[in-house]
């Protein structure tokens, strides 16, 4: 480690040999993997490489597809989520989730953000709720947007909006680590700049890790990258050696942009 | 002999391909591309105007000489037999077409002799006629649109426009018979409520559309279809009932819960379901279900007769169970996996996701289904005649038979009544039917509809 690498804070997730098989593709092979709390950290590889099959084994998205096998250790704060006593509906609610393509669902603005909060009991009354819901859309940036028409369809916001009901959806479950999956590749760059913005500002406070196809914006919002190269983690470190002293050759290749 | 000239007909369509198509490769003189259109289109060409004008006349031929020929035999009925009625002239009629072509006549005599063998030149005069008018009208077809083959000419075009043609005259064909059909249920439905009062009809309690029309006319006290109404509502409410429910959690177990293995073999066992014909659901419903029924309620201290509403509503439930189940599945399914992953993403479990994302979303696709479901009850006839009975009782207790709209259209048409008598109500009711049906119909269309906007 190099002198300009921020004071390293404790991991939240440690992964060791994680290997992920669909049927017969081997999509993850036998990766290790630290990912820091309080920090944004992006991974980026060519389409295909498994970033987004390696994102879902930490909140075990990938148990709801059936053809999907996980091995390996992945711990959140030294507790193993693979573990048998760990139930992975409960993990998904300290893990939250956003996904490439906004996916608002077909209710009202307020229901949207409402949905975490109501199945997990975290409101007491309705005026608990009423302020879970302002505070989440509030950290999610969309509240001034939207707060005269929170009983409108979700689903009826702009596509920029619709990501960023779905951070605030996200965050009024109160996570520890927030997932984003492309966030911003369905969106425009007036609308990617403001996810951005806001990805950054949540970093302060959350474990983000974002699978990103845009090298740029991995340099601008993370303070970690770890390059994939099917199926490998190839090179992990802070954004700024992989981007200006990458090691291994794989890693010069896709960031000077020669294949990718 | 009019089958043989079919038969020429359609070897000189043949030929006539074939023909063409030779002499549009002579014209192109071995360089293809100076065709303006394939050697095949000109073939196509040539026989589509051989198969209209051949088949044309031949069809149109028909049609018209038999009306002629019917008409020129009523008139060959001796006017010294005097004055006689429709029935009796359409019977000397089939009975001198009866002597004519050898068959069994319910008698002979000389008028019926007379008709016979006017008949009998009629029609070798038609036939002879006919058959040459039939092959001119291809052969000239064949010499004009041959004449036509040259390198410049638009062969594929004009093909294209007179398939084009083809394929309109067929949806005509289809839309003409729905709106004719439809008239006729109006026509009859309005001579019948220019007898009957339309109040009478929708609100009186009392059906008895037939009784007393022996002594003259019909009774309007006695053509109140409320009991008919209220039969067929209470055993298509039994129906959802049953229908709904497990429809609806056998598409939800489809669609979130099994197996791609499971899902493989339950949906085909569904589909396999819903091809049984209904007349064996009718059937199952009236010797198994009911005599059931009856047993089990006696058993119980209940009174449940041997053909009831309960036994109709439960097998129509059953046999609409997979109509409910495989439209609900496709609307599940056709819910974004985007928002299962978004619901699971946030710590949401399966029900929870089922209930709060899906069913919402998939709603208006659901109630369509049901409603379609509603209007296959409401029409549905074989079970009903089998097992709800056909006593006119107005009563909402399902233990008890009820008839049901269908059931009487039936009674009315099956009945020794004369035709024309029942074919009023019979024709009222049926009309009633189409509406209802009808207006549920267009709203589960809708419904699906806007879903499917919502969902790209
Ligand atoms: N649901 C799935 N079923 C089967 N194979 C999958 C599935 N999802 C991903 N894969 C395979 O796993 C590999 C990694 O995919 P993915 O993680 O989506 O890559 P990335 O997000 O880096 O583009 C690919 O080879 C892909 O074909
Ligand atoms: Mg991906």
């Amino acid at each position: 480690m190099t002198e300009s690498n921020p004071p390293l804070p404790r991991a939240k997730f440690q992964c060791r040999g994680v290997n992920v098989h669909y049927a017969t593709t081997h999509a993850i092979k036998d990766n290790d993997i630290d990912i820091y709390d309080k920090s944004v950290t992006s991974f980026i590889g060519p389409s295909g490489c498994g970033k987004s099959t390696f994102l879902r084994c930490l909140n075990r998205m990938n148990d709801t597809i059936e053809i999907c096998r996980v091995t390996g250790d992945i711990r959140l704060d030294d507790v193993d989520i693979y573990g048998s006593d760990i139930d992975p509906v409960q993990l998904r609610a300290r893990v939250g989730m956003v996904f490439q393509k906004p996916n608002p669902f077909p209710k009202s603005i307020f229901d949207n953000v409402a949905y975490g909060p109501r199945i997990h009991g975290l409101a007491e009354n309705r005026a608990d709720l009423d302020a879970m819901v302002e505070s989440s859309l509030r950290s999610a940036g969309l509240w001034d947007e939207v707060k005269d028409r929170l009983s409108s369809s979700g689903t009826g916001l702009s596509g920029g909006q619709q990501q960023r009901l779905c951070i605030a959806r996200a965050i009024a479950t109160q996570p520890e680590v927030l997932l984003m999956d492309e966030p911003c590749s369905a969106l425009d760059p007036i609308a990617t700049e403001i996810v951005e913005e806001l990805i950054s500002s949540l970093g302060e406070t959350y474990c983000v890790v974002i699978v990103t196809h845009s090298m740029q914006q991995a340099n601008r919002i993370s303070e970690r990258t770890a390059f994939f190269h099917l199926g490998e983690l190839v090179e992990y470190e802070t954004t700024h050696n992989i981007f200006n002293t990458p090691k291994d050759d794989r890693t010069i290749g896709y960031v000077s942009g020669r294949f990718g | 002999m009019l089958s043989w000239v079919a038969l020429i007909v359609v070897l000189m369509i043949a030929g006539s391909f074939f023909a063409s198509q030779q002499r549009a490769r002579g014209v192109a003189q071995g360089d293809l591309a100076a065709l303006h259109s394939r050697p095949a289109y000109h073939g196509a060409y040539t026989a589509l105007w051989v198969a209209i004008a051949g088949f044309g006349v031949l069809v149109l031929g028909l049609l018209l000489s038999n009306i002629a020929i019917r008409s020129a035999l009523f008139a060959a009925i001796p006017d010294s037999l005097g004055p006689l009625s429709q029935i009796e002239r359409d019977l000397i009629v089939s009975d001198g077409v009866a002597i004519a072509s050898g068959e069994v006549a319910s008698r002979s005599d000389a008028a019926r002799e007379a008709v016979g063998a006017r008949y009998g030149t009629l029609m070798m005069v038609r036939n002879v006629g006919l058959a040459l008018l039939t092959l001119g009208a291809a052969a000239f077809a064949y010499m004009r649109s041959s004449a036509q083959i040259s390198l410049p000419f638009r062969a594929r075009n004009r093909t294209e426009k007179i398939v084009q043609v083809l394929l309109m005259v067929s949806a005509a064909i289809a839309i003409l018979t729905t709106i004719g059909i439809v008239a006729s249920l109006l026509g009859q439905t309005l001579a019948f409520f220019s007898d009957i009062p339309i109040t009478k009809f929708l609100f009186g309690t009392l059906w008895s559309p037939l009784s007393g029309v022996h002594s003259g006319s019909m009774d309007p006290d006695k053509v109140g279809a409320i009991p008919l109404f209220a039969g067929t509502l209470l055993i298509t409410f039994i129906a959802m009932l049953v229908a709904v429910p497990v429809g609806l959690f056998a598409a939800i177990f489809l669609s979130d819960f099994a197996s791609q293995r499971a899902r493989s073999i339950i949906k085909p066992m569904l589909e396999i379901l819903a091809g049984i014909p209904t007349v064996v659901y009718g059937f199952f419903a009236a010797i198994t279900v009911a005599p059931f029924l009856r047993d089990t309620g006696a058993a119980v201290g209940l009174t449940i007769s041997s053909e009831s509403a309960l036994a109709a509503g439960i097998v129509m439930g059953i046999m609409i169970i997979p109509f409910i189940s495989s439209l609900s599945d496709d609307v599940i399914n056709a819910v974004p996996q985007s928002l299962r992953d978004g619901s699971y993403g946030l710590g949401a479990t399966k029900a929870e996701t089922i209930r709060k994302v899906i069913l919402p979303a998939a709603l208006p696709g659901i109630v369509s289904a049901v409603l379609l479901g509603v209007s296959r009850a409401i029409g549905e006839t074989m079970i009903v005649v089998m097992a709800a009975g056909q006593g006119a009782n107005l009563t909402a207790n399902p233990f008890e038979a009820v008839t049901t709209v269908t059931v009487q259209i039936v009674a009315l048409i099956t009945g020794d009544t004369e035709a024309a008598t029942a074919a009023g109500p019979a024709f009222t009711l049926g009309f009633t039917l189409f509406c209802v049906t009808l207006i549920f119909n267009v709203i589960a269309l809708r419904l699906v509809r806007k879903y499917q906007e919502s969902y790209d």
